[in-house]
């Protein structure tokens, strides 16, 4: 395999989704307009190229400004040096409806409702384990560990166990 | 079912939000040199409503040819046509020569020289 087949190969791979692109192509023409199969395939190749322009003079101007990460400053810089100046109003607009979609959810919370962190449901899961266990075992509780007051109040999820029926009798004695 | 937060969900179309996977473009933008700096987490934001509008313009310009041609389905040369006849375009024509007919582009060319 010649070393170029393997660079063209490795920027075939990079692609946008064709089936959201040609959704996204749809809506923007009335209903009854057909889009060729290969034209849609050229005009995801289009958008990937408008990436790649876009990209290298973004990371021109972030060189320009001696930053080390591109942020969405610089890509609207270079929109405006590319001639694309006319989107700079509308993608500021949504990235400012998204900035504030996502400040209404607060960070570590992955349960609606619940604020607990991935240990605390983890060590919450045990006990409630223990606490099965016991009750098979004709309820002799275990002794719980002191849980560290960490100010949170777990709420009950009313996990009901369901009861198996075992009174001490032996389950081998037929 | 896509995890939440994975698409840009910018764009709200007809039928519900269809948007590019941040993803993907941030691998492009890793591709496009190589001394491309670190991306913030918001840049592929910017980027997806960015090339929407892009795929927007490009694909009403060549609707237009379309439409001009008395046509209800949209050819590759309607996008050849579009991308020759805007100057912002231009990074296009090479790779729209090398997959569209030549001769067609040559032909828009010359039109649009004289004109």
């Amino acid at each position: 395999m010649e070393p170029m087949d393997i660079v063209g190969k490795s920027k075939e791979d990079v692609s946008l989704p064709k089936a959201t692109m040609f959704k996204i192509i749809k809506e923007m023409l009335p209903p009854d307009v057909r889009v060729a199969r290969d034209t849609q395939d050229l005009l995801v190749e289009c958008c990937v190229e408008f990436i790649n322009l876009l990209s290298s003079e973004a990371n021109e101007v972030c060189n320009r400004e001696d930053k080390r990460t591109i942020a969405p400053e610089h890509v609207l810089k270079a929109l405006e040096v590319l001639g694309f100046g006319e989107y700079i109003e509308d993608v500021y607009s949504a990235y400012e409806q998204h900035k504030l979609e996502t400040l209404d959810s607060p960070k570590g919370v992955r349960y609606s409702g619940v604020e607990m962190t991935e240990e605390e449901a983890a060590a919450e899961q045990q006990r409630m384990f223990a606490e099965a266990r016991a009750r098979m075992n004709n309820g002799v509780a275990p002794q719980k560990e002191p849980e560290p007051d960490r100010g949170f109040a777990v709420p009950d999820r009313g996990f009901a166990v369901p009861d198996r029926g075992f009174d001490g009798v032996n389950a081998d004695h037929v | 079912m896509r995890q939440a937060g994975v698409y840009s969900g910018i764009l709200c179309g007809k039928n519900g939000p269809h948007s590019l996977p941040l993803s993907r473009i941030k691998k492009i933008m890793k591709h496009s040199g190589e001394d491309v700096k670190m991306i913030s987490c918001e840049a592929p934001l910017v980027f997806s409503k960015a090339c929407e509008l892009f795929i927007e313009e490009l694909t009403m310009r060549a609707y237009k040819v379309t439409v001009q041609g008395k046509r209800r389905t949209l050819q590759r040369e309607d996008i050849a046509t579009a991308i020759s006849a805007t100057d912002v375009f231009d990074f296009l024509l090479e790779m729209i020569s090398a997959s569209v007919a030549t001769t067609a582009t040559d032909d828009v060319r010359a039109a649009a020289k004289s004109a």
